[in-house]
């Protein structure tokens, strides 16, 4: 892997010739919050965020989407040429590429392949950048704070500059295209980001401990845990919008007055909305919130691993920050394995 | 008669926006200025110039950058000749990116000290460019 450095004071520099690979998107305030948007002048670029409201699969998934449109005189017309327009994504942390690497194995890889996710994310360029830890990031236990692949380039901090890593041709290109820009860099250099490195992992105020926790979830599955989480929960679906590996989706087809033409629209759905589970003829699967926040903490933890290997989950905290109901995944994660006492936890969050 | 030709200047450099605001002027074209990205911006949307002539280094030394990327993706400016006139490469020696490369949206890059003769040349030849596209289009239109 090529490796190089820019310094900081360059980095305005360097994203001013990105639009040559598409329209670059970069961590913007938003309220209170960060987004990722288009920024209209460099310094409204937030190289030092915790996390977007919403994460970068909203680009790859979008909310909602026309897959196709319909037309008895017609045909059909896909509408992929929408999803490959050119965006570079600028600054994404590592967890939130990883969320995407996981992505992939859903709809990229197997027996069917999504043309929709596969079109953008080959016509989307992500270059990553660290990040340090806050109390609700828990990466470092998913294993997901540091990523090898699924970037073009990645940027580091280390201290005046930012090293580089270039991560494909894509990547190389941009390089190539930013000349002098980027310099090679020295053994100081790594040295720094190799301090950093372990700094940031020590950094880390909230871990989670994933040994056997798929058979330690197989054990609890009647524990009163999920009642108790189903008398808190909204089921508003907060946790899924804002999760970087949840996929599921509704496909409903929308028809123009005269019923000759239509659209076939997919749009995000979550296992938390009370209808997630029912099938025709009235019958609801998890029709009690109980059984719906069950489920979704046994498909992140349990399920996945059995499909995938790894859990889906990636540590990044979202979920935590956006629950009206200030469930915290961690927090139910240690009450189940028992390490933490469930008549004082109420399974919530830390007010 | 047609309509004067309306030329939008975006520089922060009032003393330059002065001088090239009397040179065309001078040569019948009607001229409006910002000394912003975000004031000519919205004066470009308003006006619908003929020709958008761009600095680069204002407020912050890539605005100008910024500035044409949302022009670009603003219907009524996508198609507006721009010239930017920038001396980014004189100042920031370290920027060796060549304007050319296909990265910069604009239709002409000119280096400051821009020279007048061919600053004149060339808001001449994009406008009538741009003019006979619009008149073609307005007549295609037409006959169908």
């Amino acid at each position: 892997m090529k490796i190089l450095k820019i310094p900081k004071e360059n980095l305005d520099l360097f994203v001013a010739v990105l639009p040559a690979f598409g329209e670059v998107y970069a961590p913007v305030r938003r309220g209170s919050g960060f987004a990722f948007d288009r920024p209209g002048r460099w310094t409204e670029v937030q190289m030092n965020y915790p996390r977007t409201i919403l994460p970068p699969k909203k680009f790859f998934l979008p909310p909602r989407e026309t897959t196709f449109k319909f037309d008895s005189s017609k045909g059909y017309q896909d509408q992929l040429a929408e999803a490959t327009k050119p965006v570079v994504l600028f600054g994404v942390h590592a967890y939130d590429i990883f969320g995407l690497n996981i992505l992939d194995r859903v709809f990229s890889q197997g027996r069917y392949v999504d043309p929709y996710y596969v079109a953008r994310r080959q016509n989307i360029t992500i270059i990553g950048v660290d990040f340090q830890p806050d109390d609700k990031h828990f990466a470092y236990s998913m294993n997901a704070d540091f990523v090898e692949s699924g970037f073009d380039l990645f940027l580091n901090d280390i201290g005046e500059d930012y090293l580089v890593l270039v991560g494909t041709s894509r990547g190389d290109d941009i390089v190539l295209m930013s000349g002098c820009l980027l310099q090679a860099p020295t053994e100081a250099d790594f040295a720094e980001y190799k301090r950093r490195a372990g700094m940031r992992r020590s950094a880390y105020r909230t871990r989670l401990e994933l040994e056997e926790l798929p058979e330690i979830l197989e054990m609890e599955y009647h524990s009163k845990v999920w009642e108790e989480m189903g008398e808190r929960c909204l089921s508003c679906g907060s946790c899924s919008a804002v999760c970087p590996t949840c996929y599921c989706f509704d496909v409903n087809d929308e028809l123009e007055l005269g019923g000759n033409a239509g659209s076939r629209i997919r749009s995000w759905d979550s296992c938390l909305f009370k209808n997630h589970a029912l099938v025709a003829g009235g019958e609801n699967f998890r029709a009690t919130r109980a059984s719906r926040i069950k489920f979704r903490y046994y498909h992140k933890q349990r399920g996945f691993v059995a499909e995938y290997g790894r859990p889906s989950c990636v540590g990044c905290g979202r979920c935590v920050a956006a629950c009206p109901a200030k469930i915290d995944i961690v927090t139910v994660i240690e009450t189940i394995r028992g390490e933490r006492d469930e008549s004082r936890s109420g399974v919530a969050a830390k007010a | 008669m047609s309509e004067p030709k309306t030329v939008l200047i975006i520089d922060d450099d009032h003393d330059f926006v002065n001088a090239i605001e009397a040179l065309l002027q001078s040569s019948g074209y009607q001229v409006r200025s910002a000394f912003d990205g975000k004031e000519g911006l919205h004066l470009a949307r308003t006006l619908k110039p003929d020709l958008i002539l761009l600095d680069i280094m204002m407020t912050e030394r890539t605005e100008g950058f910024f500035v044409l990327q949302e022009a670009r993706r603003t219907p009524e400016l996508s198609h507006t000749p721009v010239i930017v006139i920038s001396s980014i490469y004189a100042e920031l020696p370290v920027f060796r990116v060549n304007p050319e490369a296909g990265w910069l949206p604009a239709d002409l890059f000119l280096p400051k000290p821009v020279d007048p003769a061919r600053l004149l040349a060339e808001v001449g030849r994009l406008t009538d460019a741009a003019r006979s596209a619009t008149s073609g289009s307005a007549a295609a239109r037409r006959e169908s």
